[in-house]
């Protein structure tokens, strides 16, 4: 007969592990995960992390004042910008959704999502002109 | 089942389930189904200098042959339809007022009489000696008298052009210029060349004249875009397949005088060059040399002489573009064109069948 203790100790192991799995899986960079970058809550430009694999830099910019958004694989953040507090700077990193970084002053807010909310598009084929 | 495979959904939405029935729908139609894979094969391309312009063509499923047919054909059509090239057709009619043609020129010819005649004149096969009198012809550019205009305006009368049995007779000092349909026949010649051959998808841009054969070979459908006639990007984009998509816009060509900007679209009734706040005109439609001869004409006749046009017929759709931003497009168009760039947020007026007419509120 198997004694208690080992019992227990199975059970409590078996359930860590699903607690760690649950972790994983609810925390982890899902596949197709999205920096969409609101202004004045409207997308202005979705990034798909998961497909990057060299980093890269680009500049919002509108009468406020400018942004320089870095990207890497898997996680985004504001690599410059000329407002005020530069709280959107130092928050850094983001990677995940759990919180999104705001530019205050700029209306600026780039958030991890599921999806795409900007509709970028595909490059055309041709041009009738 | 391969193909829906392929797709490969990291999270089954109900969409996604969608999307994978679709797509085998899609195989049971046979659309895009050439090779077993599901990969898209690589175009055939071809860029040919003619025309006085820049002609791309992408044909999937087609020979080297049928590539070299092509750029034959296009070569032939020039050399018979040019107004400039002395050895051509046209250019012999001009010259002694009357000639025998071939079948191409008499075909373009004839079409170019009938959207004469169907837009009342505001296309006019015969305008090319004012037009030469600005300079369009030959960049020397420059603003004609009114005398020199009202001695030439006579001249322009397609009604005087007769064409009967592969021969051509002119009005005493009449010119014919065909440059406003020769490349829209073009397409079609080639788009008839390439469906005999069994291609099924084919794009071509003639210059800024777009024609496509069906779909893209995944069956989607092609993206052309309109140029920004203000800017370098483009006014929106139009999802569309076995169409041609033609613009006129007059912004390619012109010259500033004096704070004023002289457009080479002419209106045939004045001789003077279009101005009445339209900036582009886009026609979409089956038959390019059509499309190509409105896109002309109705840049002429403005946004509400367009819109009344486009209530009488029925084999084209259009996308207006107008000097003070506004975007204006026919019904059923609305939910294939997507503005974009700096017309994104342009005001956007859908022109229906019946509206405008009888001043209903």
């Amino acid at each position: 007969m198997i004694p208690t203790k080992t019992w227990i100790l199975l059970i409590s192991a078996f359930l860590l592990l699903s607690v760690a799995a649950g972790l994983i899986l609810y925390l982890g960079p899902a596949p197709g995960t999205v920096a969409n970058i609101y202004r004045d809550g409207v997308p202005v430009r979705s990034v798909d992390l998961s497909l990057v694999t060299e980093p890269y830099e680009f500049t919002l910019t509108d009468e406020r004042g400018s942004n320089v958004i870095r990207v890497e694989p898997g996680r985004i953040s504001v690599a410059e910008a000329d407002c005020p507090d530069g709280i959107c700077v130092k928050t850094g990193w983001i990677s995940d959704s759990a919180a999104p970084i705001v530019c205050l002053p700029h209306r600026l807010v780039i958030r991890i999502e599921q999806t795409a909310a900007a509709e970028s598009g595909p490059v055309p084929d041709t041009v009738s002109r | 089942m391969e193909t829906v495979k392929r797709l490969h959904f990291h999270k089954p939405t109900p969409s996604g389930w969608l999307s994978a029935a679709l797509a085998s729908l899609l195989l049971l139609t046979g659309c895009g189904a050439r090779d077993g894979e599901g990969k898209t094969e690589e175009p055939r391309t071809r860029t040919v200098f003619a025309m006085d312009t820049v002609m791309d063509l992408t044909v999937y499923g087609g020979s080297e042959d049928l590539m070299r047919e092509a750029e034959a054909l296009i070569l032939t059509l020039e050399s018979e339809l040019s107004v400039t090239a002395p050895a051509s057709e046209i250019f012999a009619v001009n010259g002694a007022g009357e000639g025998s043609v071939g079948p191409d020129t008499a075909e373009v010819l004839s079409a170019a009489l009938e959207l004469s005649e169907r837009t009342e004149g505001k296309l006019d096969c015969t305008v090319y000696p004012v037009l030469r009198a600005w300079g369009f012809t030959t960049g020397d550019y420059r603003i004609p008298s009114e005398e020199e205009l009202d001695a030439l305006l006579p001249l322009v009368d397609w009604r005087r052009v007769s064409l009967g049995d592969g021969r051509v007779t002119l009005g005493p000092g009449q010119m014919l210029d065909l440059g406003a349909v020769a490349k829209g026949y073009t397409g079609d010649r080639l788009l008839a060349l390439f469906r005999e051959a069994g291609v099924t998808s084919a794009l071509v841009n003639l210059g800024g004249n777009v024609q496509a054969l069906g779909t893209k070979p995944d069956c989607s459908l092609w993206r052309v875009a309109v140029a920004d006639p203000l800017g370098n990007g483009y006014a929106g984009v139009l999802e569309t397949a076995d169409r041609a998509v033609i613009t006129s816009g007059g912004y390619e060509r012109y010259f500033e005088r004096d704070g004023r900007i002289y457009r080479h679209i002419l209106d045939p009734d004045t001789g003077i060059p279009a101005d009445n706040g339209l900036i582009s005109v886009t026609i979409v439609g089956e038959r390019g040399v059509v499309c190509d001869g409105l896109s002309t004409a109705l840049f002429v006749m403005g946004e509400e002489g367009a819109a009344d046009f486009w209530r009488d017929s029925d084999d084209f759709g259009m996308i207006l573009l107008t000097e003070d931003g506004r975007i204006l497009l026919t019904e059923g168009l609305e939910t294939s064109f997507t503005p974009a760039g700096d017309w994104t947020d342009a005001p956007l007026t859908v022109i229906g069948r019946e509206s405008g007419r009888g001043g209903a509120p």
